[in-house]
């Protein structure tokens, strides 16, 4: 009786979690590691952009284009 | 009838791991602790579950996981030793057969523990483990508990799911574990998704930890009490009010005495004189025979070696006849008597190398523990500030099993290395933040500089 009783306890909490576990969206991908990865690709972009456009209006000057076209490689 | 609940069971987890393969990791976890196949009686037991279920983990994340930040650590590596030094020590061991039988386990123990860290990549993952391993644990201290106050027990005496005394369902080793993962227990309560802050959540802790308390009362385990008495002095560093904490258990201390039976007092006294008690005196024993041993062999002598132990001691016979109580001292000879000891098991087995690997392995685990707390202790975000209690629940867990190996030759026991990937598995989710974090401050830095420059340009 006990055991039954500590058995299905057990087993039914362990099929809740693992269901819950199953819907959530964290699961295979960290929400936080995603968010700061996302965070940084983007300021990456932005910070190419703003060298692309400094260097179209300095007319192709020499030091940021420079700059620019290593962002752009990256 | 039982064979059907776990197969049914086990079906569940094996449908939901075909959406998620990461489920297949669990159900090896729920698995390997409670040992279902051992508990059935008829179709369950002919079934490979253990090699299925590590087939299903193993291939799912090979094949189907995004292995998206899969690190191999120093810890995993020097499980990769201590088990190619296993295999080796196995191939020379003094006693080839049974060293055969205990590589049959240890080496997919330690398997396991150096696989599992490599699919904690998530948060989630990290969560989902713990609680598997804590529910399936749970599972059988709350059978026991329930047994204790309904008035069974005894050493030896009381009757787990199986009557094997083995693995986790030993009394000694059970108490070990049960009282290792009460605080990973309150880790739960305060900050776990899965089952979320509730009173029922917390109910629930406080009944397992009553439980969890009782094992060491209900199987008369002299270790389960020195862990307790571990958990308590470690309580202390994370109790704000000390003074009050030191009366409040002093005062629970005193309550409980008169509910505990008069063979657990007897049992107990025998920590103070281990000379009066046989287990007692062939540790000491055992130990200084291992020292002499690897002197002889300081490479270890393979799985099972401490079975060409044999020796002699003086002892304590206690004879009552009517009001007198004679002592008469006789001597002892013991043979093949076990390490109980996790030190002198890996000494005895693995020599210095083994035991050498097994300490640093464990020592690393501590220190990550430690700079884990520190560096996140002041983290606030709900995203971040999980990280540090769950760090010190898995250092106390450590440390109380350490507290508990001392005494018992679980040096490979298969929930403390699974707490071990776990330890691994956090130390590498906290890495990736951090070099996320600073890949996210270069992009930055990146930006401003490049904003300077135009500016520069701009001006010239």
């Amino acid at each position: 009786m006990i055991d039954t009783l500590a058995l299905a306890l057990g087993h039914g909490l362990m099929a809740i979690a693992m269901l819950r576990l199953v819907t959530r969206a964290g699961l295979d991908e960290d929400p936080l590691l995603g968010e700061l990865a996302a965070e940084a690709n983007s300021k990456r972009k932005a910070a190419s952009a703003s060298g692309r456009n400094a260097a179209r209006r300095s007319g192709g000057g020499g030091e940021v284009s420079g700059a620019a076209a290593a962002e752009a490689a990256e | 009838m039982k064979d059907l609940f776990f197969l049914a069971f086990i079906g569940y987890v094996l449908l939901l791991g075909l959406k998620r393969p990461f489920l297949w990791v669990l159900l090896y976890v729920y698995i390997d602790i409670l040992a279902p196949q051992r508990i059935g009686y008829s179709i369950i037991t002919t079934l490979p579950l253990s090699l299925i279920a590590f087939a299903a983990a193993f291939g799912g994340w090979l094949m189907l996981d995004r292995k998206e930040g899969a690190r191999f650590t120093l810890r995993q590596g020097l499980l990769l030793g201590l088990l190619a030094y296993c295999w080796w020590s196995t191939g020379r061991a003094d006693f080839p057969e049974e060293a055969l039988t205990k590589w049959d386990w240890v080496w997919k123990a330690l398997l396991f523990a150096i696989f599992l860290p490599l699919t904690l990549t998530t948060r989630a993952r990290i969560e989902g483990l713990g609680l598997v391993l804590l529910l399936s644990v749970a599972t059988i201290v709350i059978a026991t508990g329930l047994k204790v106050v309904t008035g069974g027990g005894g050493y030896g005496e009381l009757n787990f799911f199986v009557d094997d005394n083995s693995g986790i369902y030993e009394s000694s080793t059970l108490a070990t574990v049960a009282i290792g993962l009460i605080p990973l227990l309150w880790w739960f309560v305060k900050h776990g998704t899965i089952f979320p802050r509730h009173w029922t959540v917390t109910a629930f802790a406080a009944g397992l930890t009553f439980a969890a308390l009782l094992v060491p009362v209900g199987t008369e385990a002299r270790t389960g009490l020195l862990c307790i008495a571990a958990l308590a002095v470690l309580m202390l560093r994370y109790t704000r009010r000390r003074f009050l904490f030191i009366a409040g258990a002093g005062l629970l201390g005193i309550v409980a005495l008169p509910f505990l039976p008069q063979s657990y007092y007897d049992r107990m006294a025998t920590i103070a004189e281990p000379g009066g008690d046989e287990s007692a005196s062939t540790r000491v024993a055992v130990w200084k025979w291992t020292l002499d041993y690897v002197e002889q062999r300081p490479l270890g002598g393979g799985f099972d070696a401490y079975r060409s132990n044999r020796f002699t001691y003086v002892m304590p016979v206690k004879k009552t006849e009517g009001n007198t109580t004679a002592i008469r001292y006789q001597q002892v000879e013991d043979k093949a008597r076990a390490y109980h000891s996790s030190i002198f098991e890996m000494l005895g087995e693995q020599g210095w190398p083994g035991l050498a690997m097994w300490l640093m392995l464990h020592a690393l685990g501590l220190w990550q523990m430690e700079r884990i707390q520190r560096r996140w202790k002041r983290a606030e975000a709900e995203t971040e500030r999980w990280i540090a209690p769950m760090a010190a629940a898995l250092q106390m867990g450590a440390v109380i099993y350490l507290v508990g190996a001392l005494f018992q030759g679980i040096a490979y026991q298969p929930v403390m290395l699974m707490l071990v990937g776990l330890q691994t598995g956090l130390a590498t989710y906290c890495a990736r933040i951090d070099s996320a974090r600073s890949a996210l401050g270069r992009s930055v830095s990146r930006r401003a500089a490049a904003q300077g420059k135009m500016r520069g340009a701009v001006a010239a």
